[in-house]
């Protein structure tokens, strides 16, 4: 619990220092909002053009965006210091600044970054969920608001290990972004659409390398009542794990990274 | 080559081949449920093509963009230098050797992807060279709306706001994140004539066949008038900004 | 045992070297930045450790702040072998970096200070008199509720070495704190470690390159050169040893830098 009151605390004096300039603040959230708007047009302009995609409908298409959308942004609001800070602390050595205090690397890392502007873009996620909800005229039920929420949670922390692919490469002084990038954006520009429209590779990626398709699309399309694979509504509860699962894996890897960094130095 | 410059580039290209395979993916998807009169092979040549040269589009200068963020810029517009030529050839310098460079691997995978994946020949041999001479005259007139768009920054207090709005008219308009030809049929008029168009887009469409190897003088007539009302209104633009920090004294 | 016992300590890095034209792979070289070191510091000692760029100073430093893991070698600090548990150790010692700050850029010195306080989970009432112990021999009672962006460079070390003393480190290791203050800001800085050495009974290590801090503050030199050490023992020892103009007294030698380096080029530094 003291850890949580301590992000609780850091994420407190984040906010305060960016709010030193609210000016800049606000144009930079217009700015997200302007941003993320336009993902959102494409894929109406899309929809205008081609009516659906195998079964799925325009409102189905749109809540897949949203649940992407409100998901990736939200892991971005807070993962904000693996992926903008940590990258920098390696190089200019505030890693070691960290490593000398008694606290776990990676809370402290968390601690030290916040990107609140990404509320913006999670305004427009939740606009794209509410519309695919209309359109589908989704008959909502306690359990699928559950698994709604479920969905999001564990979308976080997928998200966040996958964040943490970059941080990885970094201390082994991989210097890639855009390699990095491949699988958080380029996972979330294509995951934006259900899996079972891509070919069999990109399925088996998105399956198990990075599952977005357990995640998100599982969860997702028992809620519109097309169950992917025709899977019972169980299995919506079941398969979002496999984002805590990768999150493990990768904090493990993270773990062993540092651990290299410890005997190698910078 | 420095390794490190190898890896990002090596990075890029990974990067890029991947979001080109899923834009592919997703536009396959939706042909095969609604086909439209346009052929597939024009689309997926398009992403590629895409893929290839949009790093035209990015603002190349981070260095002009540092001097303009920490006001370092007042002191080069109290100097009794043609700013703007200045500035004009530095970006279509750095966008030759960055941008055009780092396009040809890219076409090479597109090229040896499968059919129905990959890229497809031009219409042709003229088709080509159409499409060869409009990409040039398009470079010309991305290196003019950078010059407006720093013009513009250079004005407000905090650029990032305003740069990320005028980036995603870029983006939009320029086909990046959706090939102009799939915007609605009744927009295609507006959004061609539009300068984002005359990039990135022009030059596709020419390669393609879509547009008839007749209309490429009108498409050229069309990029060079917005090159020269471009310039002209960056040298305007910029002139204006240098009087007004001579104005202020810096 | 002392308070931080090193024996035989060795660390070595494998660097990367740039990749020649027509190999494929890209060599590698060792580079021996610590061979064989050992020394012992007493609790409430205050020693100055020097010796030119690279010679594996603040390699030692990491060891003993339990970041870097060595090759070999044993490393006691209050009995604790520093890499093998890093947070219950670094928790007993207290890091400056001359040209690092571990405080918080846009909020108000006190901010930083209650969240450090968090990070180390000093209680409350020993945080609060600690805080007034160290802002008053500081002077930072009227910078508290000023932004670390807002101060100047003395003001700021000060700032940094209440924020890394809050918990009250039993070690304090310092990486050349006086580099780029004023006069009277050396002067302070050098009256306040002296007081933390002597009424508090820290254990002070000192990297410096500036000698004046040695002679002020250090009776006790220890000199690295080369992933070596050279010298061990007091200053004076060592300014009669090296100096060319052979001047007795610390206070009548007219440069230390010069001995310094004499010393630094017999040595073949």
């Amino acid at each position: 619990m003291n850890t949580l009151r301590l992000y609780c605390r850091s994420m407190a004096m984040l906010i305060k220092s960016q709010l030193q300039y609210p000016l800049s603040f606000l144009m930079q959230t217009l700015a997200q909002l302007v941003m993320e708007g336009g993902e959102l047009l494409a894929v109406i302009l899309l929809i205008d053009r081609f009516d659906r995609v195998n079964q799925w409908g325009p409102g189905d298409l749109y809540f897949f965006f949203g649940l992407m959308s409100v998901s990736f942004y939200l892991t971005e609001i807070f993962g904000r210091g693996l992926t903008g800070n940590f990258p920098s602390m390696v190089r200019n050595g505030q890693l070691d600044t960290l490593m000398l205090r008694p606290r776990g690397i990676l809370t402290q890392v968390l601690c030290s970054g916040a990107d609140p502007r990404r509320i913006a873009c999670i305004a427009v996620g939740t606009v794209s969920l509410i519309m695919g909800s209309r359109i589908s005229a989704i008959a909502w039920s306690p359990l699928k608001v559950l698994m709604m929420a479920e969905s999001i949670f564990f979308s976080f922390w997928l998200i966040l290990g996958l964040f943490m692919v970059e941080a990885i490469l970094t201390i082994h002084s991989v210097k890639s972004i855009e390699l990095a990038n491949t699988l958080t954006y380029g996972g979330r520009s294509a995951c934006e659409y259900p899996s079972d429209i891509y070919p069999r590779p990109l399925r088996i990626l998105f399956t198990v390398v990075a599952p977005f398709a357990l995640v998100m699309h599982v969860p997702a399309s028992i809620i519109l009542d097309k169950p992917l694979f025709g899977w019972p509504v169980w299995t919506g509860f079941v398969t979002p794990l496999a984002g805590l699962v990768l999150f493990f894996i990768m904090y493990m890897l993270f773990r062993k990274a540092l651990k290299f960094y410890r005997s190698t130095g910078s | 080559m420095e390794t490190q410059y190898r890896g990002a580039v090596l990075g890029g290209l990974i990067c890029q081949t991947f979001f080109g395979l899923v834009l592919v993916a997703i536009y396959r998807a939706m042909y095969a449920g609604k086909p439209q009169d346009m052929p597939l092979s024009n689309i997926t040549t398009y992403v590629w093509l895409q893929q290839a040269f949009f790093r035209m589009l990015l603002s190349t200068d981070t260095d002009l963009l540092d001097r303009i963020r920490t006001g370092a810029i007042a002191y080069d517009l109290c100097r009794p230098l043609h700013l703007y030529g200045y500035y004009y050839s530095r970006v279509l310098a750095m966008k030759m050797t960055g941008s055009i460079l780092r396009a040809l691997p890219m076409l090479v995978i597109a090229a040896l992807l499968p059919a129905g994946w990959g890229m497809c020949l031009p219409a042709s041999v003229p088709a080509l060279l159409a499409a060869l001479a409009a990409l040039i005259l398009g470079m010309f007139c991305i290196c003019a709306l950078e010059n407006v768009t720093m013009g513009l920054t250079m004005r407000t207090l905090d650029p990032r706001g305003v740069q990320a709005l005028l980036n995603l008219l870029l983006m939009t308009f320029s086909g990046n994140i959706l090939p102009l030809t799939l915007f609605p049929d009744s927009w295609q008029r507006a959004i061609t004539l539009l300068p984002y168009a005359q990039m990135l887009d022009a030059p596709i469409r020419l390669y393609t066949g879509e547009y008839a190897l007749g209309q490429a003088p009108a498409v050229m007539i069309i990029q060079l008038c917005w090159t020269v009302l471009l310039v002209a209104g960056g040298c305007l633009l910029w002139r204006a900004n240098q009087k007004k920090m001579i104005v202020q004294g810096g | 045992m002392s308070y931080i016992f090193v024996d035989h300590l060795c660390k070595s890095f494998v660097v990367r070297k740039k990749r020649e034209k027509g190999v494929l792979l890209r060599e590698k070289e060792t580079v021996h930045a610590l061979q064989d070191v050992s020394f012992e510091i007493e609790r409430g000692e205050l020693v100055g450790y020097i010796g030119p760029n690279g010679a594996g100073k603040s390699t030692t430093v990491k060891i003993l702040s339990g970041i870097l893991v060595p090759d070999s070698g044993t490393v006691r600090v209050g009995g604790r072998t520093p890499w093998e548990n890093r947070k219950e150790h670094v928790s007993h010692i207290g890091v400056v970096f001359g040209q690092r700050t571990q405080l918080w850029w846009d909020v108000p010195l006190l901010d930083s200070y209650s969240l450090l306080k968090d990070i180390y989970r000093v209680p409350e009432e020993k945080y609060r008199k600690r805080l007034d112990e160290l802002t008053e021999a500081l002077q930072l009672g009227d910078l508290l509720r000023t932004p670390l962006r807002l101060l100047s460079l003395g003001q700021r070390m000060r700032a940094e070495l209440c924020g890394s003393l809050l918990h009250s480190p039993e070690l304090l290791y310092l990486d050349e704190p006086t580099i780029g203050l004023d006069a009277v800001s050396k002067l302070a800085l050098r009256d306040f470690l002296r007081w933390e050495n002597a009424e508090k009974g820290t254990t002070i290590l000192l990297t410096t390159h500036d000698m004046e801090d040695i002679v002020a503050l250090c009776s006790r030199v220890m000199v690295l050169g080369h992933g070596s050490k050279l010298y061990d023992g007091g200053l004076q020892e060592l300014l009669t040893q090296y100096d060319t103009t052979k001047t007795v007294q610390v206070e009548e030698h007219q440069n230390i830098d010069q001995v310094i380096a004499s010393m630094y080029k017999n040595l073949g530094l």
